[in-house]
């Protein structure tokens, strides 16, 4: 007896059961389904490099009120949106950057620049500046008078005033108790409640200018400072002494605490590089991130630590990954200057810069990110082209559109200029230990050729 | 300060120090690491925040034979690829686990004993076995204008034939709806539905055409000049044509830009087929050479001697991922080749009657039309390796009396088999030939109009470039082979510019020296030694 049986598919299983229902779907994974898979996978990943490229739009908005550059940034703690800044025109605003108005304009808060600005708690403000002068004031009373887009108000009074002896670089607030610290020729550090410093920080042998002070996050009696002669200290203020010092070949502009890695310090250096110590370990950097064609003028972490953001003198803003010190995202347009102040907004997703021609400007934090609400399906679809990305990244197409920026040619013939001549210095002591006696000089780590002397 | 230590010793230690090992003799054993719980209160206050939730762990293990990376020394780069090996065996497993979820079963026809064979069955006997849809497959159209071909959709659900007196007609065979009839009133040798239904283009009298679902005339394709055979490379969107004057032209059907003309140099052609892995055209040839052909190649990158006298027809098998390829002749012999070895076929035999349309169907059953009858071959034994010139069993067979058959056509995801003939077409019942389980992904039976639509956009955005195109579909993604033309000097690649001597850096003024220029011309595609040197 032949046993046959001819194939059928049933429609009632592959027919919606109801007008409306949405049509069942099946699968087959056996690949000789699925002819060409790899080579569609990876136009789809090359489409997904394409449409990131095409998303790419940092910019989101300009602040204005400055005259003059925006020296200093400051976030306020526990909140997503006040960011005050302060210029060289001794302008001090606090901005709300969702609506992107001014909650407060004080016009010649300091005579000079402003070189400092901080929270003290969520309705006191504290600034410095080259006119040795520290003032705190109250930007309560004004978020609530409602005076949205308010013209500038020299009339604003501090609330108490901390008179000093020589001109203030930086300042900064202790996490929780009412003190703050500031920098001049010393650390000094302040109580809110006396005129006085109670106490004065330095290192023994020390003659420079500290040019800025940070408190750290976790443990916060621990403060660093950075100076003119180009060396960064830790000081403790429970013993009231500095603890380390290291003097590196080039003087550092800026300094961060990492928020989550309580160890770690950010320093943004005049040699065109950006710096992280782990402070058990001050022989060498722990990172180097280059990208920078002239002098870093500020750097500040994310919120969660894994990213970092710069400001240089080439008028670029650059935001790295944690630990990846090559190939930072690169953000400039046309008309800004030099970037003397970067922040993280506390959700970091955005950034803000603030630059010479006195305007703060806030990126999106990564450029092709979509604002608004996304859906899951949506999310779903970012993801999966997320990873695409990251799976085809070694194919030449693939990792070319999302490898390449475009770059202001000024800063693009820097690097070239710069690459040529490192390359050409570096051929030369390849040359140079060529021709001398066999293991006369070794050659040096990048890293260790950082930190000139370690004090304690 | 030293608080602040303890903190940061609790989250990581200092530095990962690099090591380099010199000699394997100084390589501490791995199990020094530290084990067991620690003691640091801060390490497991933030430990518990830090892993990952036992929800969102994976369940199953990994698969035992997981190749090791412990060579490498990059510990981030090991560590990266054993999570990638991991995780890719896992994919693996899971593939294998959802073959299980695959509903449908394959049709067949079993027989008890020796005595009984699967041949003596006929179609009468096979469509009352078969359920009530499936016994609709087995139909004759009686048609006039001649010789008729078909093409089935991917998704097997529409059919197009075509007379040679220029009947086109294309319909959804399962519903019975008509699309579009046309009555052409010139030669027409050959149809092709494009990506989906929407499409079609007939090779007519001088021209191809190109008609849209409903028989509007969208284009006629100049460039394609008295065109005899057409094929559509779906995943590349390409419509290759090959006429009487041996020209094969690739058409970009979304750009419509026509890609790439080759002259074959072979004389008139009407024998075309493609690979569906890996979108190679397969042409046979009047003086019995079968060429494969590439957009990017002006010459056939495979060139076979297949029959002696004309090739009438071929096929690429698609169960086996194109492996094997069957031709046959006008001198009355089918051959089975193995596209990876093209020294010698695997198999070979003779038909009656002379020269015969093949078709491989998806389940690898081959459907042989010579004489007055369609011959079914089953798999394993006409793809094993066998010496003499034999007829391999036989599986199915079905006679119709209208010569000649003009061509065979297995429906996707159907045990049916469609016949073009003088007085029309026959529809067989092939009781096993047709893959049960489709994937909706790629083609859909059942797909209404909205994924209809969805799957042309998503066709459109992964359409892969035509300069992809290669024997080895499997080279995108693999390692790229060492270059045969390159810079290096006394056997050392790669010495960036700057580190070249200074001759070697100024070695590209004064390129159009005439020596130069003739050493140059000497060297064309032949790396010699003596004249790089020179050079």
């Amino acid at each position: 007896m032949v046993k046959i049986s001819v194939l059928q598919h049933a429609p009632a299983a592959h027919l919606p059961q109801r007008p409306g229902d949405p049509t069942p779907t099946s699968r087959n994974l056996d690949p000789l389904m699925h002819p060409f898979a790899r080579a569609r996978e990876r136009m789809r990943a090359l489409n997904a490099a394409k449409m990131e490229r095409m998303f790419a739009k940092p910019f989101v908005a300009g602040l204005e009120g400055h005259v003059d550059a925006v020296e200093t940034m400051a976030r306020k703690p526990e909140s997503l949106d006040m960011v005050a800044s302060g210029s060289w025109d001794g302008g001090l605003i606090l901005h709300d950057i969702s609506r992107r108005t001014r909650v407060l304009h004080v016009d010649g808060a300091h005579q000079g620049k402003v070189s400092g600005v901080c929270f003290a708690d969520s309705d006191r403000l504290l600034s410095c500046g080259v006119d040795r002068n520290v003032k705190l004031w109250n930007i309560r009373s004004s978020s609530d008078d409602d005076q949205n887009e308010a013209g500038p108000s020299s009339g604003q009074k501090p609330l108490s005033v901390f008179p000093g002896k020589t001109a203030f670089n930086s300042i900064d607030h202790h996490r929780s108790d009412p003190l703050f610290a500031t920098a001049s020729n010393i650390v000094q550090v302040w109580d809110e409640t006396k005129s006085a410093p109670i106490s004065n920080l330095t290192f023994p042998t020390s003659t420079e200018t500290i040019s800025a002070v940070r408190f750290n996050l976790s443990e916060s009696s621990v403060l660093a400072s950075i100076g003119s002669d180009r060396t960064f200290t830790l000081y403790d203020i429970r013993t009231g002494k500095a603890e380390r010092r290291v003097v590196m070949q080039m003087r550092s502009n800026s300094l961060a605490w990492s928020p989550t890695f309580p160890t770690l310090l950010l320093l943004a250096s005049e040699d065109h590089n950006l710096y992280t110590f782990d402070i058990r370990a001050l022989k060498t950097p722990s990172q180097i991130y280059k990208a920078h064609v002239a002098a870093v003028m500020s750097c500040d972490w994310s919120p969660t630590g894994t990213e970092l953001v710069s400001g240089g003198w080439d008028r670029t803003i650059r935001i790295w990954k944690e630990g990846v010190g090559t190939a930072p995202e690169v953000y400039h347009t046309k008309r800004m200057q030099r970037v003397t102040s970067t922040i993280y907004t506390a959700d970091a997703r955005y950034v803000l810069s603030g630059s010479d021609d006195g305007n703060v400007r806030i990126w999106k934090a990564h450029a092709s990110e979509k604002l608004g609400i996304v859906t899951a399906r949506e999310r779903a679809a970012i993801e999966y082209r997320d990873t695409l990305k990251e799976r085809w990244k070694m194919d030449a197409q693939v990792g070319k559109v999302s490898r390449s920026r475009h770059i202001p040619k000024p800063v693009y013939k820097a690097a070239q200029l710069k690459r040529t001549m490192l390359e050409a210095r570096q051929v030369k002591e390849e040359r140079r230990r060529k021709h001398t006696r066999a293991g006369e000089t070794k050659p040096k780590a990048e890293r260790k050729k950082v930190v000139v002397a370690e004090q304690t | 300060m030293d608080a602040l230590f303890a903190k940061g010793d609790a989250l990581g230690p200092v530095q990962k120090r690099r090591r380099i090992y010199k000699d394997d003799s100084k390589r501490r054993p791995e199990a020094t690491s530290k084990a067991g719980p620690s003691h640091d209160r801060t390490l497991n206050s933030v430990s518990l925040h830090t892993s990952v939730p036992k929800s969102l762990r994976q369940t199953s293990p990994p698969s035992e034979n997981i190749p090791k990376y412990s060579h490498i020394q990059d510990s981030k780069l090991r560590t990266k690829l054993t999570r990638q090996s991991v995780q890719s065996a896992r994919n693996r497993a899971l593939v294998k686990d959802a073959e299980l979820l695959l509903a449908e079963e394959v049709g067949l026809i079993e027989v008890e004993g020796d005595l009984e064979k699967t041949w003596r069955v006929g179609q009468d006997e096979v469509a009352q076995a078969a359920g009530q849809e499936a016994a609709k497959g087995r139909k004759e159209w009686t048609l006039d204008g001649g010789p008729y071909r078909s093409r089935y959709t991917r998704n097997g659900r529409h059919l197009a034939v075509v007379g040679k007196k220029g009947h086109v007609a294309t319909f959804d065979w399962q519903a019975g709806t008509l699309h579009a009839e046309l009555q052409l009133q010139e030669t027409c040798r050959d149809i092709t539905f494009l990506h989906d239904h929407s499409h079609f283009a007939v090779a007519q009298q001088k021209y191809v055409y190109i008609y849209d679902r409903d028989g509007v005339e969208l284009h006629r394709l100049k460039s394609h000049i008295e065109p005899t055979r057409l094929e559509f490379l779906p995943y590349h969107w390409l419509l290759a044509s090959v006429g009487n004057a041996g020209y094969l032209k690739y058409q970009d059907t979304s750009t419509g830009q026509l890609l790439v003309e080759h002259r074959t140099k072979l004389g008139a052609c009407n024998t075309m087929a493609q690979n569906v892995h890996n979108a190679v055209i397969h042409l046979g040839h009047q003086n019995g050479t079968v060429t494969l052909w590439t957009p990017n190649l002006p010459h056939p990158a495979v060139r076979l001697l297949a029959h002696l006298g004309p090739v009438v027809s071929i096929s690429v098998d698609p169960s086996a991922g194109g492996r094997y390829m069957a031709t046959a002749g006008q001198d009355g012999t089918v051959k089975v080749w193995d596209c990876r070895n093209w020294k010698g076929a695997v198999r070979q035999w003779s038909t009656r009657g002379g020269g015969g349309e093949l078709e491989w169907s998806q389940k690898g059953a081959l459907a042989v039309a010579t004489g007055g009858s369609v011959n079914v071959y089953s798999k394993p034994s006409i793809q094993t390796p066998f010496a003499a010139t034999v007829t391999p069993p036989l599986y199915l067979t079905h006679p119709i009396p209208h010569r000649p058959l003009t061509s065979v056509r297995f429906c996707p995801f159907h045990d049916i088999l469609t016949v073009g003939h003088t007085a029309g077409l026959s529809s067989v019942l092939v009781p096993g030939s047709g893959e049960p389980n489709f994937d909706s992904a790629e083609a859909d039976p059942f797909e209404n109009k909205r994924a209809r639509r969805e799957r042309e956009v998503k066709g459109l955005l992964d359409k892969i470039q035509p300069d992809m195109i290669a024997l080895d579909p499997e080279f995108i993604g693999s390692l790229a082979p060492p270059p045969k033309l390159s810079t290096a000097i006394d056997g050392q690649a790669d010495i960036p510019f700057a580190r070249l001597p200074r001759l070697e850096r100024l070695r590209m003024r004064g390129k159009n020296k005439s020596m130069k220029r003739f050493l140059r011309k000497q060297r064309k595609n032949v790396i010699d030694p003596r004249a790089v040197r020179a050079f």
